[in-house]
This record gives C-alpha cells, structure tokens and sequence, in this order.
C-alpha cells in the first residue's frame, strides 16, 4: 500500500491523517512545530459553543498516537516535492531536537532545571517564559522536550563565559534526564519518502499589527493580539486564566476589541479573514465571565455572523452578555503615560465624525494570513491563499495532481469548515493511494 | 463561621436519557448557564429505560423529588418511541405515588432536546423551588430491594 | 469476577474543574469509599500523562475497575475506554463521574459544589463495583450506499462514492436530479450553476455504479449500520425511457402551471421537462396537476407514455445512508416588503433565473416589460430576525449571492442604478473580493438596523423608504425593481424525514451533526451522514465539499467490510424468563422474539437488531431482561448511592 504525505498539522492535518489512517493508509505528518495542534490548541473556548478548544481537540491528538500507520515528523519542513500522482519523492529536513525522542518520556524534569528562565514562550504568545529546553505545551502530541538551541547556554553560550570556562557550559538537563535522552551532538536530518498523494494542511499565521504603526501595537502595553488575549483567558494560559493588563497586572473594567485589523483593507489584505467576529465576540463573553463588571466594546465594519449557531450567538452577547457593538473605523490608538490607558480615536459610521474613548485594554482582532510559501508545485490565489484548482468538480484538489488543500490556508475559515474539507481530502488522497497499490476502475 | 441560616435543600433525582436530555444537561454546562446544586444525574439510554421500580427506591431512600426525562414525543426519541413508552408507565405511576403518601408535584416526566438546556435549567428552577414549598419527603412506604 | 479493585481518577481540567471544585477534596472522600484502591488527582486526565497515571495504576494496583470525575461521558469516554483496554483491562470497566458539565461549570458556591462532586463520584463508584466486562460484536457490513437527495451536495457524494467502489443509490424526490444548483444563473462570476451541475451528471451517466431513482423516496428504514434495509417508494413517472424529448406531448396537454423550476417566471404543462440538462432526460408527468385526459399518449409517436403506471416498492440493502435533502428557500409571505402585491417585487431565486441565459427572458434583465433604472435588493429577507416570520440565523450566501449578481447587472446594464441594503453584508473569506468590486462597479450599499426598510407601491412608483445607519436619516428611494434576499429554511418535509431516519434537529430547525465542529458531516446514529444545506445554510462550493466529506466518512466506515457494535444491548437471563413477551411487543426494532428451549418459551434478542435502547429492561416482570452497562443491580447502585446507601447483589 502507498502513503500519503500530510503537510502541517493543525486541526485539519489531524482530522485528514486519523481518516486516512482507519482506511489502513500509512500517512506521515509533518509539522514545522514540535508539537501537533496548530492554531486550535491556541484557543480556549471555541465559537459559537463555548467548548474548551483542547477539550475536543486533545483526544483526537492522543488517536494519531494510537495509529501505528502514522508516523510525525515534527520539528520538520518540507524541502521538495518532484514526481507526480502515485509517486511523489519528498525531501524532508527534520531539525534537530537535541532529545533523542525515542528515549524522551516527556517527564520534563529538565524543563524544570535548565538555568535559562528568561526565553519568551512561544505558547503563551512571549507572555510568560520558559526555559532553553520546554516541552510545547501541557498536552502536547508527541510531549517530547526539545532544546532552544539559540537560548541554550550550551549550544550557543554567551561569548564571555565561553572564554572563561575551559569545557563546554551547563549541561545540566544532560544530568537530570532520566532516560538520557539529551544529545547535543544532534545534527539535521534529511528524510526521504515516496508518497503517492499529498495534502497541504499548513494553515495560517497571523499578521503582525506592527504593521499598522498607528494602532500602537508593540509600543503601547495593554494592547493585545487577539490571539494573545486566547491565551490569557486560558487557564492553562501565562496567568492561569486571569485576565490582567500587562503595565501593572490589574483587572481591566473596559475592553475593546478591534475588527479587521489587517483585513478588508486595501491597504494590506483584501480578504475577510473569516474567524475573528465570532472570535472577538466569544473573547468578550469570555471577558465578562471571567470578570463580570468589566466592559466589553466591539469596533467592527461588518459582524460576520454567517456560519451555524453564530448569529445566535451574537444575538447573545449582545442581550444577554451585554456586549457593546460600535460599527466605526478606528483611526488610532494612543496610550496615556500615567495610566497605560488607550485613547481610541473612531470614526463612528453611525454620526459620521471622530470620536474618542478610554479603554483600559485592547484587542486587536488581527488577519490571518496563509503558510503557503512551500516547495510544492501549486498554484497560488491573487490573495496567497493555495488555489483550488476546480471547486466545483474536483473539490479540494490544487493545481497539481494528486496534491491537495484543506484549512485555512485554502481560504480562512473556521474549524468546522477545516475538519470537513480534511475528511473530503483524506477520501480523495485514499483513493490514489489504493490505486497505485492495487489498481481499481476510476470515475474521474 | 458564624452560623448560616440552614434552609431545607431538596434532593433530586434524575434519570436523564442520554441523546435529548442528558445532552441537555451538559449543553446547560458548556454554556456556562447556574442552576441549583440539589440534582443528581443518572445517565440512561433513554427514558423508556426508567423503571418505576427505581424511582419508588429514589423516593424510599430519601429523594424529595425525581425526574424522569428524555426527548421529546412524537418523534425525537432515539429509539422511536421509547419515549412514549416512558409516558404510558409514569403517567399510571404518577396516579399510584398518591397512595403511597407522596404528593404528586415530587415527580415530573419531563421533555427536554439536546439543545434546550435552557429548559433543563427551567425545570430544575421550578422543582427546586416546589419541594422548598412541599419541604421534605417523609415516605411511609416500603420498597423491596 | 473477583472483588472490584477501583482506582478513582479526579481531574482539573485546568480551572475548569479545579476552579469550583476542592478537587483535593474529592479525592479524600473517594480513597474512604467502598472497594477504592487508589484516588488520584491531575490536572488533564485526558492527556496522555493523565492516561498514563491510569494505566500504570492499574498495573501497578491490579486494577479492575476505573472511575474518572471529569468532564462528560460523551467526550471523554471513548478516550478512557481505549486507555484502559491499552492497559489490559476490559474497556467496559469504566465509570465517567460527570463534574465539570453537571458541577463545576453549573455551580458557584465552591463548597457546595465539592460536595456535589463527592456525591457524583460515589455514585459513578458504586456503579463501577457492579461493572461487568463486555465484548464487541462484529457484523458484515455492505459496499453499498443510499443517497438521499440528489442536489449538488448529494450527486458529489454519490461520485465520490462510486469512485471508491460503492454500489451508489441516488434517491430524487423529484422528476431530476440538480436540485437548486441546476437552476441558479450566476453562482460566481464566471461559473453557470447549470453548466457545473451538467458535468457532474454527465460523471453519473457515465458511472455505471450509480443508480439514479427519481420520483422517489424512502419510506422506511430499518436495520443499523453496514446492513441497512431501506424501502424506497418509486411514485409513477408516467414517462418512460423512449421518450426522445421531442416534446409533442407538452403542445397538446391542456393543464397549465406555473413553472417551480423558473420560480414562477414563466408557465409549463402537466407534462414538463425540469429543464434542459435535466436528468434523467426524459419527460415527467406531474401527477398532482394532470387530468388523465390521454391527449399526450396518443400523440406520443415512441409510446414512452402510459398513464396507466403505477407506484412501484423497491427494497434495497445497503450500509450507509447519505442525508442530502437540502433547503428550501423561504417564502415571503404576501405582503413582506411588497411581495406578491407588486409585479416588479421578486425574490433574489427569480432575479437568478432572469439572468441565466436560458431564462424566458434568454438572460436579459427585464422586470415587468422593460430593463429598470433603479433596482435595489433588500438582504436578510427571511433570515436574522428581521420580520416576525424570518429565522433568527443569518442564511450566509445570499450577501454573496446579491452581490454577485449586481455585478452581473452593472456590467451588463451600466446605467442601472444598483442600491443593496443591507444590515451586514456577510462577504466572509474571499468573498470579500466581490464587495470591494462592487464598490468599485459603484453598487450602493445602504446600511439598516434594526428598523427595517419599507416598500411603498404608490401611483408615481416603487419606493423604498430606510432609515440609512451611516448617515442617520431616513432616505427615499424610487425603484423600477427590488428584489429580495431571501434566505434558506429547513425542507418543509423535514418531520418525515426524522420519522423514517431518525436523524434529529438542532434548534433552528435543521439537522444536527454528531459534533458542531469535529464531526460536521455525520449524524448521531452511527451510519448515517449529512450533506449539504440540510445541517443548515451554505454555498454550493461548501455544499460540495461536504458531500465529499461524508462519502469518506462513510467510505471510512465501511471500507473493511464489517462493522463492529456496542455491546451495551439487551440480554435475556433464561432462568428467569417467564415468556410471557411483554418485552417483544415495547422493542421498537422488533429485536426480541420468543423461542421454544427445551419446551420453555424463553425471549430471545437477536443482537445485530437490538439498539440497546433498555426498554425492554424497564418492562420485563420477572428482571430477566437486562440491559449490559444498566442493569438493573448497576442502576440501582447508583440510584442508593445518592443518599449514601449501598445494595447487595
Ligand atoms: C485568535 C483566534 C481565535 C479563533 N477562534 C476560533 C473559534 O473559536 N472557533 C473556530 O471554529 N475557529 C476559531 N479560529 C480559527 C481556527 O483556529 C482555524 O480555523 C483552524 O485553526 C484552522 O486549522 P488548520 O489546520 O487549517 O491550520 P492551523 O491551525 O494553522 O495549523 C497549521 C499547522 O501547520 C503547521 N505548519 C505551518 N507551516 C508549515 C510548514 N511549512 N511545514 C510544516 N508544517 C507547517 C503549523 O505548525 C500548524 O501546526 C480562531 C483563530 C484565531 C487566530
Ligand atoms: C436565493 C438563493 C440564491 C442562491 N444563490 C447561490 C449562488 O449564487 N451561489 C452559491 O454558491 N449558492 C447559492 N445558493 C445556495 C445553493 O442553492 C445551495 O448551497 C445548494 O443548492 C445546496 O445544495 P444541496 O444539495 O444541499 O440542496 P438542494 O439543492 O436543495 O438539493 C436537495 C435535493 O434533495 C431533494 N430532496 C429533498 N427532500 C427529499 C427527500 N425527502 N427525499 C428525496 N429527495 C429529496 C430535492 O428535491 C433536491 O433535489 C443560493 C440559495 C438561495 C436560497
Ligand atoms: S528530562 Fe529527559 S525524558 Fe524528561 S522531558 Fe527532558 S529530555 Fe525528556
Ligand atoms: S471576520 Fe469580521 S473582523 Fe474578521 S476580517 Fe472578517 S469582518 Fe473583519
Ligand atoms: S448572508 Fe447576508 S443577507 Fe443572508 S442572512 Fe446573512 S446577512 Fe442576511
Ligand atoms: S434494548 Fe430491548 S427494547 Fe431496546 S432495542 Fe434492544 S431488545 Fe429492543
Ligand atoms: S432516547 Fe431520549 S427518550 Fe428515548
């Protein structure tokens, strides 16, 4: 039987790898990060249910484990794609974790001890830290310690104490690590495969605001990514879940959230990024469970409430939360120096004229935009997006035979939208896999 | 602690079929919605399950009150119509719990669909707030095992 | 089984839990509990670590039964199951305590909430002592696949299913299969509805795995999963498969209707071709309207007509069933914005038919005789709250759908005046490109809120009077046309459906999945899938998808050739059976029947039938039937535990 090549593995890479795999197909997934997950195990609630994103997410993390037609390729990108449908050649470069994964136990004694305390954790978005050697996140799949190289006093110590020492630094998760697993000497690997179908499930990233200098992002400390802001209402979040402002750790008493911030802009991305009304409008909720005297203000263009259960959801916050919804452009944002208040100056489209208000934190409910530079022969959209090349008759396929797109990096989309086109891929996938290994009558 | 005014707290028991109702139930959870702690769910496949039997065991060892529910006549029983079966048994039960010394307002048979938690929140507001006023069940009935 | 060893797994669930719940607490109270071995807490039971805490327990402590206090059975049981099975242990051996969705997330006072959760944790403990293991059963499962619904969602499936080798029954309720898709002009701006949904039916016509039934519908179903008895009742056609489409028949039928398939645009006979592409391609006769007056089969010169045909009852076999009935759009009632009581006030579906070529109108945009000047579409017609009548979801393509097609008439009629009034427009994705063209075409998007725009038909005209959120003023506009966006409703035979399918509905009234967001495409019984609008409103592309997403699931399911079934179903204890066969007249599935065992009649349930509903359980007099996994001894326990009490069994 031949194998199909996953690429990323965000909540669709999953969905599409577990579907493949109950058919009996080998299926590799690879994923830049050296976890599964993508954005979803981010989240902490999800629209328009309010379900615990890991909740759902982590069981069907634990099933990839559970596969032994599976295998991760984590830490690990994509080099190039030659060959066609039936036989792809993919070079794959895995990165070294300096932990032989095959001896971790994920026990994290040595994320305990490492002397280095002060790397910004990528999890919690830099809003809290973690050591030179971490594990990615509480639940992460594989749950395997992986070592910072850049921040690792013994891989890359500081040039001083490198002259003073007379050995080589540190060493100390070497020490603790039950299993010995620690290796410095890992080198980067090349992995070859042949794979008989691809599916690019790469997702998105989110676009930085810093490009849009007059919102103060990056310079003005209590305004946030809303992405950010998931991980702060996380319990398993920088402040277990409390929501404070960065500039002096007190409770916020009056949110905004910003729309669009990088979307439907001329300016910067055409496209609607699809997910951050309801994303917004459900950190707002989230706001106001968590502290209920606080007051949540959503500045929008248009509320996106399209998709099922979300304009009931909105109709929610609204009456029931008491979410505050203001159609206006915000034209900037400046910080007050005493208070670290924000001053947001709108323009109200109901009054036509500028306006102002005290906030007392910021979201930004900031773009998406596609991990789609990848050394795959597919074409692009005009928007960067990787094109589906007929929709209509040949769903989820791209420019190139036999290669595949599901998620958002087809299109921003939300998780059930990602999960259904993941399983629409898998089945197409599946079935170039079992042709070339035993060849069945085809209906094209 | 100073001592706290101790108000009579119903207990209440619930046998919730698992595809309306007891969804209902954990729906009313993920929506974050309050309702009184006094309820104790017993999770069966459905209410055409219940047997009276065990219902008049709840009462005999001390329920004030119990709810039999599930989904909703004529057509969302997950069984087709386990429901109505359940409908038939406890609407001639509800006649017999008179006899027995046990006002009829201590059993409900309920409706409620996976997407009404609202109404599960509802009813154990109404029943709560019903056993207050009746107080507690003093059966004098015996059940056998 | 030897004496119940039970380990008692409290978890944190983050705050989730451990927020309301002392959760140090419980656990205290869980180690004093009868047959507890060991009572442990961690923060994420259901991660791996948290698994692995169980599986080494039950190594290390000989553990034989397993209690996890954490979040619902309907999560996270599947998860546990398998972790213990990986340890050793039977997977049935598990109770799940509910205290997060029934406790802590419900709850404020902590206090009262600990003790709550000690109480659900001693009631899931009692029921775990009376635990027994219990095996799965395997069963053969079919290759075979019923469609229902032959829209664009539904012809996907059944493709893609052929594709994998499924035997593919497509059941069309009406004369065609198409559905909406076939009949919209524009549905992007370069793609024909009709033009997409020919190509797929010519796949179908080529694929001789897929047996289209049309004028059909499914009647009844029984069975379960991989071995499904469906009846499909085949309503006369009246038309057979000699018909050349010559279409004398159509000249000479004295009964006149108004079109469905141009929503009332133009007019057909009793004996009408859907449309041109219509498949299968031959005439039908639409037996509500005929008269039975013979003209047609006497001029039919092939005899492909025989008034005489009558209801036909197929009975099929099949593993899966595909649910992809679709919508139908709302109806506005007389009245709402006009309609009905002006000719020029028509639905965004008949502005769709007008601009397709093949309109009567050969795709020119003439609306009560002439090209308007002014035409303005009003939005969310039917859909978020907007009139008493209208559904409280927002029905997602017609923004897209609207503004598609002003773009489609400002290109063609540059001169036309194009006004949209919107509350929001929902361009979500990529369909933003479409707003941001409009505006350039220079379409004028006029914002309401919540007072929503009046239409005045007056002797000078059309009038639209609004209420402009932008400008905050109420403004009057004179229209030659004004369509309207109406959006989707749930099929109006949707009760049926349920009654033969038993799929369920959420509470706007269309079906619902197994999961709203990781199992968007199944329904909750297992075997059967959805597609398409009927889950509630989309696009075709997303229509299309899912359809290829629930044939692989299905493909998923089935592709081994058996299926394997929970064994948590009936059970007949035979000593105790009196036969008297109260249990086989309340089985719904007609499981149970009584036979003869060395002359006792004793009941006997055929497994693959029972669905393990228990009510058999509930009724039988002598407590011999009994339903594994809720016995009645297990029910009890947990019943007397509420109040601290214990049973003997
Ligand atoms: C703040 C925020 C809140 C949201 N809230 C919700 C919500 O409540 N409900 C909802 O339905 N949706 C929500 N979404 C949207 C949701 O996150 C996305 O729909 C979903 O994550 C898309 O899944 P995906 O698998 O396509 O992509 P991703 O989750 O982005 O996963 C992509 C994966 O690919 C990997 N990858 C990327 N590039 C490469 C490469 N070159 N090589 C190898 N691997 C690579 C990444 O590491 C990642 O693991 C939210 C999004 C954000 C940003
Ligand atoms: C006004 C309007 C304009 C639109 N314009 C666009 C557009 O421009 N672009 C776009 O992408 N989308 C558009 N849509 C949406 C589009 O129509 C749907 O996405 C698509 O048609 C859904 O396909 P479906 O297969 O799910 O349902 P349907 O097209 O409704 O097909 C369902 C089929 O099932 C059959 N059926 C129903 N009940 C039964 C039964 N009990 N037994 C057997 N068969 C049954 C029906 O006869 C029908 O053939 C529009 C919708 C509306 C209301
Ligand atoms: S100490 Fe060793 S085994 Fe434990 S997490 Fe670190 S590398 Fe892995
Ligand atoms: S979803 Fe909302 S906030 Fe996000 S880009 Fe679209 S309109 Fe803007
Ligand atoms: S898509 Fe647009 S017109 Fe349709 S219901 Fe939603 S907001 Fe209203
Ligand atoms: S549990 Fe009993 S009544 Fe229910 S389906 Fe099975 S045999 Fe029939
Ligand atoms: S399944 Fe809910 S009452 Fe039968």
């Amino acid at each position: 039987m031949s194998s199909v090549l996953i690429i990323g593995g965000g909540v669709a890479g999953i969905q599409a790898a577990l579907d493949l795999a109950e058919q009996g197909i080998e299926v590799y997934l690879v994923d830049k990060a050296p976890s599964v997950g993508g954005k979803m195990a981010y989240l902490d609630k999800t629209f328009p249910t309010l379900d615990c994103a890991l909740c759902i997410l982590a069981p069907k993390m634990a099933a990839l484990l559970r596969y032994p037609n599976i295998k991760l390729i984590m830490n690990s990108e994509v080099q190039d794609v030659s060959g066609r449908a039936g036989n792809f050649k993919v070079k794959i470069l895995k990165k070294p974790t300096y932990v032989d994964w095959s001896k971790c136990n994920g026990c994290a004694v040595c994320t305990e001890k490492c002397p280095v305390k002060d790397v910004p954790n990528e999890y919690n978005m830099g809003l809290s830290n973690r050591r030179a050697i971490y594990i990615m996140f509480p639940q992460a799949v594989p749950k395997r310690a992986i070592i910072d190289a850049e921040h690792c006093m013994r891989l890359n110590p500081p040039p001083k104490a490198k002259e003073k020492a007379k050995g080589p630094l540190c060493g100390v998760c070497q020490r603790v690590c039950p299993t010995k697993a620690i290796d410095y000497e890992q080198k980067p690997e090349i992995i070859e495969l042949n794979v008989a179908s691809l599916i690019i499930a790469t997702g998105m990233e989110l676009y930085d605001p810093r490009n849009m200098p007059e919102l103060g992002y990056g310079k003005h400390q209590n305004v946030y990514t809303n992405l950010e802001f998931e991980r702060l209402v996380s319990a398993t979040g920088p402040t277990n879940g409390e929501i404070v402002r960065k500039s002096d750790g007190k409770h916020p008493k009056k949110i905004a959230w910003i729309q669009c911030v990088g979307s439907r802009d001329i300016r910067f991305n055409h496209y609607c990024s699809a997910y951050c009304c309801m994303a917004a409008t459900k950190q707002a909720i989230l706001a106001k469970e968590h502290l209920s005297d606080v007051q949540c203000t959503i500045y929008y263009m248009d509320i996106r409430a399209f998709g099922k259960g979300f304009n009931e959801f909105l109709e929610r916050a609204k009456k029931e939360f008491g979410i505050n919804y203001i159609r206006g452009k915000v034209v900037r944002i400046d910080e007050i120096p005493e208070t670290k208040n924000l001053k947001i100056i709108y323009e109200d489209t109901a009054e036509s004229y500028l306006k102002m208000d005290e906030y007392d934190m910021v979201v930004l409910s900031v773009a998406i935009t596609p991990n789609s530079k990848l050394p795959v022969p597919v074409e692009l959209t005009e928007d960067g997006f990787i094109k589906m090349k007929d929709p209509y008759l040949d769903p989820v396929s791209t420019s190139a035979e036999g290669i595949f797109v599901v998620g958002a990096v087809a299109g921003a989309k939300d998780i059930p939208d990602s999960v259904t086109e993941a399983s629409a891929a898998a089945a197409r996938a599946a079935l170039i896999a079992k042709r070339f290994s035993c060849p069945t009558e085809v209906v094209k | 602690m100073a001592e706290q005014k101790s108000e009579f707290e119903p207990k209440i028991v619930v046998y919730a079929c698992n595809w309306c109702t007891y969804a209902a139930t954990d729906l009313a959870g993920t929506s974050r919605m309050s309702y009184p702690p006094n309820v104790r769910i017993i999770r069966v496949m459905c209410s055409g399950r219940v047997d009276p039997q065990l219902v008049l065991q709840a009462f005999a060892d001390g329920a004030d009150g119990v709810i039999v529910a599930g989904c909703h006549p004529p057509a969302d029983c997950h069984y087709i119509e386990g429901n109505y079966k359940a409908y038939r048994r406890f609407e001639l039960f509800r006649k017999l719990l008179g006899a027995m010394g046990i006002e009829q307002e201590r059993f409900r048979l309920e409706w409620i669909s996976a997407a009404e938690a609202s109404r599960w929140v509802q009813v154990v507001n109404e029943m709560v707030a019903q056993l207050k006023k009746l107080g507690p069940l003093k059966p004098n009935m015996e059940v056998r095992e | 089984m030897s004496e119940p060893r039970i380990g008692v797994y409290v978890c944190h669930c983050g705050f989730n839990i451990a927020g309301t719940v002392d959760v140090k607490k419980v656990v205290e109270f869980a180690k004093n509990l009868p047959n507890v071995v060991v009572a442990k807490e961690y923060v994420f039971m259901c991660s791996e670590p948290g698994q692995d805490l169980i599986k080494e327990d039950i190594k290390a402590n000989n553990l034989n039964r397993i209690v996890v206090a954490a979040c619902s059975p309907s999560l996270h049981e599947v998860t546990f199951r398998t972790a213990i099975k990986e340890a050793g242990l039977n997977k049935y051996l598990l109770e799940m305590a509910n205290i997060r969705e029934h406790c802590s997330w419900v709850h404020h006072d902590k206090e009262k909430a600990t003790e709550k959760a000690k109480e659900i944790v001693r009631m899931a403990v009692a029921k775990a002592r009376y635990l027994e293991p219990l095996e799965e059963l395997e069963v053969g499962a079919e290759t075979s696949a019923l469609v229902l619904g032959g829209g664009i969602a539904g012809i996907r499936a059944a493709l893609e299913l052929a594709n994998y080798g499924f035997h593919v029954y497509l059941v069309e309720k009406s004369p065609t299969i198409g559905g909406k898709a076939a009949l919209i002009g524009y549905i992007d701006p370069q793609t024909k509805g009709a033009e997409v949904v020919s190509k797929m039916i010519d796949k179908i016509k080529e694929c001789p795995r897929i047996q289209v039934l049309t004028n059909a519908e499914l009647i009844q179903l029984g069975g379960f999963v991989g071995n499904y008895n469906a009846k499909i009742r085949i309503n006369p056609r009246f038309v057979n498969e000699r018909c050349t489409l010559c279409g004398e028949c159509e000249e000479v039928c004295p009964v006149e209707v108004a079109n469905e398939y141009n929503f009332g645009l133009s007019r057909r006979k009793a004996i009408f071709l859907p449309f041109a592409n219509a498949y299968p391609p031959y005439y039908a006769i639409d037996y509500r309207v005929c008269v039975k007056c013979g003209e047609c089969e006497k001029v039919c010169r092939f005899r492909a007509i025989n008034l005489k045909e009558e209801a036909k009852i197929l009975e099929l076999k099949v593993g899966t069933l595909i649910v992809a009935t679709g919508y139908d759009p709302y109806r506005p009632f007389k009245g709402e914005y006009g309609y009905g009581l002006h000719p020029n006030i028509l639905t965004l579906f008949q502005l769709e038919r007008l601009l397709d070529p093949d309109s009567p109108t050969k795709g020119e945009l003439i609306i009560g005789g002439k090209i308007p000047k002014n035409i303005a579409f009003i939005q969310c017609v039917g859909s978020r709250n907007t009139t008493p009548g209208a559904k409280e979801y927002c029905s997602r393509m017609c923004c897209t759908t609207a503004i598609n097609s002003a773009i489609k008439i400002k290109e063609r009629y540059p001169n036309t005046n194009v006004y949209i009034l919107y509350k929001d427009i929902m361009t979500y994705g990529s369909d933003e490109t479409l707003y941001e063209e409009a505006g350039k075409k220079l379409v004028n998007f006029i914002k309401f809120e919540e007072k929503i725009p009046k239409v005045l038909i007056t002797p000078e005209g059309l009038f639209i009077e609004v209420f402009e959120y932008t400008i905050q003023e109420n403004i009057r506009i004179p229209v030659d046309a004004i369509v309207l966006s109406i959006g989707m409703l749930p099929p109006r035979d949707i009760e049926e459906l349920i009654a033969v399918t038993r799929v369920s509905c959420g509470g706007e009234g269309f079906v619902r999945e197994a999961h709203l967001k990781l199992a968007p495409v199944e329904a909750p019984t297992k075997g059967i899938f959805l597609a398409g609008c009927i889950t509630g409103p989309k696009n075709i592309l997303e229509s299309i998808r899912m359809g290829s997403a629930a044939a692989a699931k299905a493909m998923a399911l089935l592709s081994k050739g058996k299926i394997t079934i929970e064994p948590m179903i009936a059970q007949v204890n035979e000593e105790k059976c009196s036969g008297c066969a109260i249990c086989v007249g309340v089985c719904p599935y007609s499981a149970i029947s009584i036979k003869t065992v060395n002359g006792d009649r004793i009941a006997h349930v055929e497994k693959a039938l029972c669905m393990g509903c228990g009510t058999c359980s509930a009724a039988c007099p002598s407590g011999a039937m009994q339903h594994l996994g809720f016995k009645d001894l297990q029910l009890l326990a947990q019943t007397r535990a509420v109040f601290g009490g214990e049973v003997h069994g």
